[in-house]
């Protein structure tokens, strides 16, 4: 392939000589026809989309960003030309200047449904390619040595090389520069100057950062008339609302589940989509870790919930309960919890009329009761983003009365006091779109995601002067009047503060790759006062909140290289009243509603945020795009999730499209039947269907915006559902999702535990035939092994993103995935598994009654398990797989000539083979023909990228083992237990993978590989997998029957 | 032996080629194949499968330039109709060298009228399979890697790999039968050359013939040569689909994992490379109407051969069913039990019963046997069903293995279709030129089984035609 320079038009300077070749083309020349131009205009959007430069001051070819790079670091400077400009400074624990091979880390922050994550960013020779958790951070420590980071922020990487990322700024569909830009913005803004801001209007989204608040107090002061709106989607305000009405400030809740014994789930995805669901993940597997069948007892969760999620798919005990019944359940539980003695003053009337909602079993209130009872103190009720404030606040009085606050449930101060509500804010800018002259709309992206009854593209339309600061020309972009890339966060300073209000600064980790600016250089540019540059503007919120001395300079340089500012962590908010009336009053008004019932006639619909695409904002990121949804394994597309039920009683099957009518609103949109969905509820992902979000995103999936109103924001009633009679095709990594009573994800209760510890052993002999060749001697040197603790995993699929990032994997496209070719090294075997009852409703061994409607989940993360025996490598004809003494089953890609032989005898199918170049082949076209430049600048060094006709597959990331092996040979010692990480392992927030040398008696792997309940899958073939199971411990209350 | 070159009792009376032959005429209606304008079937034919073939090279550099996903390939299903092809078509390749070996060794007579033509067919069929191996690798530019070269790396193939095995068992196939028939051809080249009115036949035709003269010394040689081949031979008519099999016995998977494959494979390779060659001959027969030469009592033979190995292969499918419950393991008896016979690929499986074990079982009726239309469409039958018997082990034994996770389905792409249609191209092309250029019936074998090449046949003739002898206590003609 050949490296093809960009046109410069730039360059035709009118005092260049000019060239003909006849009279014609000579006054063609000189007049320019509109057809030339447009087709110029065509010529540059298909080589660089929209926005980019014209000039050779955006070239970001790799080869010309290494050369700079390489000069740079020649130069021994930090002052290069696409390094910041200020002293970023290097992880404390790792050297501090750069050298060629040999990656830098870097703190920063991943601002993530309002929490902040700390990261430790790789930085290859000033690019950053791989993003892990900051050890040092209190969202992301998972020990000493070992942060963790969500799958979010995993992916967060690939949206700063993203090729559709807006390069300059826009007029409409004219390209423009800054300097342009900055013109207009003066010209836009001189009226606001002038008469104090009437008819300017800020539209942001909520923020946790120090400095962006600090610099909108400013703009405030400077336009005193101007008025602010928020805007999010997915918005977390009936979580802060919810604590206000309970205790009369607002405030953040982080949960810290390490030490809660009973944890009850209110339609509250906290293991995956709720803020602060890495924090919550890593306590929730805390709190069932079990070493053996005589350790202590493990936690129980308790998951009422209307849609199945990966939090119900972990549960103990599931309960499915449409989203708007769920107020009545908890009030119910309430009403018991008061009737067995918990102090809930001034809440009993209130309680006393709540009936137990349709299709709650009773043990469901008292069962669940006491339990909660006995764990005073140790237990946490926690509701989701969705239900309403009302049912918030009486969780959190349940849980003050509990004695929980303050130990697993913790309120912090919210960063934001000002943020207003966001549907409330952006139906209040509607209303008054009128009067706006002005609309500056700072991220976001409202056009798509507001409500579609407020029509809120249309009002922008109409707006005089609007402006839009973006990473992509997005729905929001086209409507508004100006565009201006806004920078991504590893390329900008800014700050961030976590849920516990632990403050960050967010270092860049390269210069912007386009000319682009922050959101707070935007601020400081309208101000027209005080420093411009974003890290003048960070430094100064920091200096304000700790006067200038020599120890704040200290401290600034302690914050950058730990990745936290010292002492930030915020003190819990008091809490020692429970206001009972008004939560009382709160859920008098919820009861109040008309409670028709539920039917195939009358739906509800409940808006969910995605686990990939949160609100639509990742819709570009392919790795998210491809991964498989942790519960229904499709990629590349969302659904409507019906039940089983309900889907049958209207002859609806999975792929039927389905026409869903609500308040005279329709969304035609693919149904999924999912096994666990409330019956007669339908759950509509959020952040798909986006109509110019990229060449990955666009029309992936089916927008449910159009759904939705100010009424129904997150759920709604009355929907009717009509089948269209098309079909569907959806991608799905996983096609078959029983276990055909096979001993693969194997699990069992607590109790049966306690009795068999080694359970998992009896339905998976080991064979007991003699080898047919001597065995080999592993007992010397290292022999790498990992453990998979399925009690912990939870299935977020966090891993599979760090493994591609790590691992150079490339996504294949949703039609490559429906003919199964994705290539991912890691997948999460998910399985529906039906309780076994008894006619009398009982748990029971005999299987007499499946339960299709009740599954849980059992997942199992399966990447190569490196057998010893490895079946893979006796049938490969040119020995392009073969075992290194460490026991590893290692590939020579250049050997390999892709007989796929090997997968064929893989057991576990974990091979995957480039059937395509689908490095070259790649979900980036059809503009570009290869993978574009930027996209490679992710690619780690280490690891080969590997092209068509190659088999390949999990190496333990070897590359990551062999820069261990050496960097302790250099130090003449062992590789020290944990220094190792694999990507999957490190980046997993239930600490549920363990890595490391099975020959050191003190490694922690070779502590678990001795625990009792450890098996080998497929164990019976006698292939010695090095990967083994902890087999899953449920822990089911025995009087959750009858 | 009372004399070798006796008609068979047992298949009746007459001899093994109609009243009319005699010398002359064999050569004759043989040789002008050869020398006359082709007649318009055989161009209709030729056109076709030069057409083919050349879709063949369309497909080919399509499947290069893209990669193997331009097949429907998928994980799991990693390999699916291009060894499906490769073991259909070698054994196809089965039948010629059984024919001319195994029936030469036994004295099977009646095998000369046939042999020829069936070995061509061993011959271009297994270049077809060869082909699959070869191009169904993801990086078909190292395809030399498997081959012992000597390099400066060191680094050899993977002796243990039963994928080298069949490398080198299909390679030695392949030379020992060229070699096989080229030995048989060289008598009928020479008369071939004899024949030519032109010089450039007369030296092409002589440089193949090698100077055969027809000196008893030749023949001499002549024949001991080809006993020897046929000695050789014979083994490998075992050792090849053994080997093929080996592909799958050896690995773990549930439906591969079988210790009935080696004989089974041979079965079924016999069995599809018979129902190949009667396809073929029956076609052959009446463009060149060979009738005289190509007797429903071959037909007949031929049949028996079918019903038996038909039945053996019914056997082993009953045997795998057997052996997966008798084992007690789960995932084999779901891969039979549930998958097999109930699965998404059921229609597969039963096709493949309905064609290979129902459809020769007509043929235990004489009057059955016998029927030209019959015959042809139960050989059309029996190669279909032997090619789902092949997609049944391969595609239905990887779609659903051990993990249920990573089950999957297989959907050929048009370029599948058009590799397996191509495949046919390349083997008719081969075909026609041979019906055209070389001798489609051993002249010189015919010769030999004909009432005058016995020395005694006048006394014998005579004898004959008033006393029925009792049967010889010989082979039966499908041992």
């Amino acid at each position: 392939m050949s490296k093809r320079q960009p046109y410069n038009f730039a360059d035709n300077a009118p005092d260049a000589p000019h060239y003909w070749t006849s009279v014609e083309d000579l006054e063609g020349q000189l007049t320019q026809s509109p057809e030339y131009e447009a087709r110029v205009k065509a010529a540059v959007d298909q080589e660089f989309g929209p926005g980019d430069a014209d000039g050779p001051t955006d070239d970001v070819s790799r080869r010309n960003f290494l050369g700079i790079m390489g000069a740079s670091i020649g130069l021994a400077t930090l002052e290069g030309c696409r390094r910041p400009e200020e002293n970023i400074l290097p992880y404390a624990r790792m050297p501090a200047q750069v050298n060629p091979g040999i990656p830098n880390h870097y703190t920063t922050v991943f601002v993530d449904r309002g929490d902040a994550l700390g990261l430790l960013v790789e930085s290859h020779e000033g690019r950053p390619t791989k993003v892990e958790g900051n050890p040092d951070h209190p969202s992301t420590r998972m020990g000493a040595t070992h942060g963790a980071a969500s799958l979010r922020a995993q992916a967060s990487v690939l949206d700063l090389y993203d090729p559709d990322r807006m390069r300059q700024p826009m007029m409409g569909t004219e390209r423009k520069t800054w300097s342009e830009f900055d013109t207009a913005l003066e010209e836009m803004l001189a009226p606001h100057r002038a008469n104090g801001g009437e008819g300017l209007r800020f539209l942001t989204q909520p923020s946790v950062s120090p400095s962006f608040l600090r610099m909108r107090e400013q703009i405030k002061q400077r336009f005193p008339q101007a008025k602010f709106h928020t805007y999010e989607s997915s918005p977390l305000d009936n979580i802060r609302k919810g604590i206000e009405l309970a205790f009369g400030t607002m405030g953040n809740v982080a949960y810290e589940l390490a030490t809660s014994k009973v944890t009850l789930s209110l339609d509250a995805d906290f293991l995956a989509t709720e803020p602060g669901n890495l924090r919550s993940t890593r306590g929730w597997a805390a709190s069932r870790k079990m070493t053996g069948a005589t350790d202590r007892d493990m936690s129980r969760l308790y998951v009422v919930e209307s849609t199945t999620t990966v939090t119900g798919g972990a549960a103990d005990h599931r309960l499915r309960l449409a989203s708007r019944d769920v107020h009545a359940y908890l009030s119910a539980l309430a009403a018991k919890l008061a009737q067995l003695g918990l102090a809930l003053p001034g809440l009993s009337s209130a309680l006393t009329e709540s009936a137990t909602p349709a299709g709650v079993p009773a043990h469901w209130i008292d069962a669940v009761a006491a339990d909660l009872l006995r764990a005073r103190g140790e237990s946490a009720v926690i509701a989701g983003v969705r239900q309403p404030a009302a049912v918030h606040a009486l969780a959190h009085a349940i849980n003050h009365a509990l004695g929980n606050v303050g130990h697993t449930v913790q309120i912090f101060p919210v960063t934001d006091a000002l943020e207003s509500e966001s549907l409330a804010s952006i139906v209040s800018l509607c209303n008054d779109i009128a009067s706006v002259r002005t609309l500056i709309i700072l991220g976001g992206n409202p056009a798509y995601d507001a409500p579609a009854a407020l029509d809120f593209t249309s009002k922008l339309r109409g707006i005089a002067n609007s402006l839009h600061a973006t990473l992509h020309h997005d729905e929001t972009s086209a409507a508004s009047k100006w565009c201006v890339p806004v920078a991504h966060y590893l390329e900008t300073w800014g700050d961030a503060r976590a849920l516990d209000g632990t403050l960050t600064i967010q270092q860049p980790l390269v210069e912007p790759l386009y000319a682009s600016r922050s959101e707070i250089e935007l601020f400081a540019q309208m101000l027209a006062a005080g420093p411009r540059a974003g890290y003048d503007i960070v430094r100064a919120t920091f200096i304000d909140a700790h006067p200038w001395t020599v120890a704040s300079e200290t401290k600034w340089r302690r914050s950058l290289t730990t990745g936290v500012v010292p002492d930030s962590t915020a003190t819990q908010v008091a809490t020692a009243t429970v206001r009972a009336a008004e939560i009382g009053a709160a859920l008098q008004a919820l009861r109040a509603r008309p409670a028709q019932a539920l039917s195939a006639q009358r739906f509800e619909v409940v808006f969910t945020v995605d686990a990939k695409l949160v609100d639509g904002r990742n819709a570009n990121n392919a790795w998210l795009q491809e991964l498989p949804d942790p519960i229904t394994k499709i990629s590349w597309d969302n659904a409507a999730m019906m039940s089983p039920k309900a889907a049958r009683e209207l002859s609806i099957t999975s792929g039927d499209k389905i026409e869903i009518t609500l308040d005279g609103r329709k969304l035609t949109v693919v149904a999924f039947v999912l096994p666990g969905q409330a019956d007669y509820s339908i759950a509509l992902a959020l952040g798909w269907g986006r109509t110019m979000a990229g060449r990955v995103g666009t029309n992936q999936g089916f927008d449910v915006n159009v759904l939705r109103s100010a009424d129904a924001f997150f759920m709604a009633e009355g929907a009717t559902v009509r089948k269209t009679g098309e079909r569907y095709a959806l991608s799905q990594s996983q096609e078959y999702h029983r276990m055909v009573d096979r001993p693969l994800a194997v699990e069992t209760t607590l109790a049966k535990y306690r009795e068999t510890p080694n359970f998992p052993d009896y339905r998976t002999p080991t064979p007991r035939t003699l080898p047919l060749w001597r065995d080999v001697d592993y007992s010397h040197g290292y022999k790498w092994g990992l453990i998979v603790d399925l009690t912990s995993c939870t299935g977020c699929s966090a891993c599979i993103v760090a493994c591609q990032a790590e691992n150079n994997i490339p996504c294949v496209g949703k039609d490559q995935v429906a003919r199964g070719r994705e290539m991912l090294w890691l997948r999460i075997d998910r399985y529906f598994v039906s309780p076994r009852v008894s006619a009398e409703g009982h748990p029971s061994d005999e299987d007499t009654v499946l339960v299709e409607n009740e599954p849980l989940m059992a997942v199992q993360p399966v990447a190569c398990v490196q057998c010893e025996e490895a079946p893979c490598e006796n049938v490969c004809p040119v020995n392009a797989t073969v075992h290194s003494p460490e026991g590893l089953n290692d590939m020579a890609y250049n050997r390999c000539i892709g007989t796929r032989y090997c997968s064929n005898n893989c057991p576990y199918k974990v091979r995957r083979f480039n059937y395509l170049n689908f490095h070259n082949d790649s979900v980036y076209q059809p503009l570009d023909p290869d993978v574009p430049e930027t996209v490679r600048m992710q690619h780690n060094p280490n690891v080969t990228v590997r092209f068509r006709g190659v088999m390949e597959k999990c190496t333990y990331c070897v590359q990551r083992i062999q820069e261990g092996k050496i960097k302790a040979k250099n130090e003449y010692r062992k590789v020290r237990d944990g220094e190792i990480q694999t990507a999957c392992q490190q980046t997993c927030p239930a600490g549920a993978i363990t890595f490391g040398d099975l020959n050191d008696p003190q490694a922690a792997v070779a502590h678990l590989v001795r625990t009792d309940r450890r098996y080998r899958l497929l164990a019976e073939l006698g292939t010695k997998p090095r990967t083994t199971y902890l087999a899953k411990i449920r822990n089911p209350n025995s009087e959750m029957h009858g | 032996m009372s004399s070798a070159n006796a008609p068979i009792k047992e298949i009746g009376e007459l001899p093994l080629a109609a009243e009319q032959y005699d010398f002359h005429r064999i050569t004759e209606d043989v040789a002008r194949i050869t020398e006359n304008p082709a007649p318009r079937g055989w161009w209709v034919l030729f056109l076709t499968a030069l057409s083919l073939l050349g879709g063949l090279g369309l497909t080919l550099a399509y499947l290069f330039w893209k990669g193997i996903g331009a097949w429907g390939n998928n994980q799991p299903i990693s390999w699916a109709w291009d060894i499906t092809n490769f073991v259909w078509w070698v054994g196809i390749g089965h039948a010629g060298t059984l024919i001319s070996a195994v029936l030469f060794l036994f004295r099977q007579k009646w095998r000369t009228s046939i042999n020829r033509a069936a070995e061509a067919m061993t011959i271009f069929a297994v270049i077809c399979a060869l082909m699959f191996p070869g191009i169904h690798v993801g990086r078909v530019w190292l395809m030399y890697y498997p081959f012992p070269l000597p390099n400066s790396m060191g680094i050899w193939p993977n002796f243990k790999s039963p994928l080298l095995w069949d490398v080198f068992a299909v390679s030695t196939y392949f030379t020992v039968s060229l070699l096989f028939w080229f030995v048989g051809l060289i008598p009928d080249l020479a008369t071939l050359r004899d024949r030519s009115k032109t010089k450039l036949r007369r030296m092409v035709y002589g440089a193949f013939a090698l100077g055969w003269r027809g000196s008893n010394r030749h023949w001499q040689h002549y024949e001991r040569a080809y006993l020897i081949l046929a000695a050789i031979s014979t083994p490998l008519v075992l050792s090849v689909h053994s080997v093929v099999s080996f592909d799958f016995a050896t690995s773990v998977e549930p439906g591969w994992h079988t210790t009935i494959f080696p004989p089974y494979f041979v079965a079924g390779a016999i069995f599809s490379g018979f129902a190949m060659v009667l396809t073929l001959m029956l076609v052959v027969r009446v463009v060149f109407k060979l009738h005289g030469l190509i007797t429903l009592k071959h037909i007949e033979l031929m049949n028996k051969v079918i019903l038996t190995t038909g039945t053996i292969v019914g056997y082993a499918y009953a045997m795998e069913f057997f052996i997966a419950w008798y084992s007690g393991n789960d995932y084999e008896r779901y891969v039979f039990f549930v998958n097999r016979a109930t699965g998404p690929y059921a229609w597969a499986y039963w096709t493949m019963i309905l064609c290979n074990v129902i459809s020769p079982q007509l043929f235990w009726k004489k009057s059955w046997r016998r029927s030209i239309p019959l015959t042809f469409v139960v050989s059309i039958f029996v190669n279909i069903g032997m090619w789902f018997e092949r997609f049944v082990i391969i595609v239905t034994s990887l779609h659903r293995d051990f993990l249920p996770s990573s089950w999957g389905y297989f959907h050929p792409t048009p370029i599948d279709v058009m590799t397996y249609l191509g495949s046919f191209g390349l083997f008719f092309t081969l075909f026609c030129l041979f019906i055209r250029w070389i001798p489609v019936i051993a002249i010189a074998e015919v010769k030999g089984v004909l009432p005058a090449a016995d020395p005694h046949h006048h006394e014998e003739h005579s004898h004959d035609d008033s006393h029925h002898e009792p049967a010889h206590g010989e082979a039966s003609a499908e041992a």
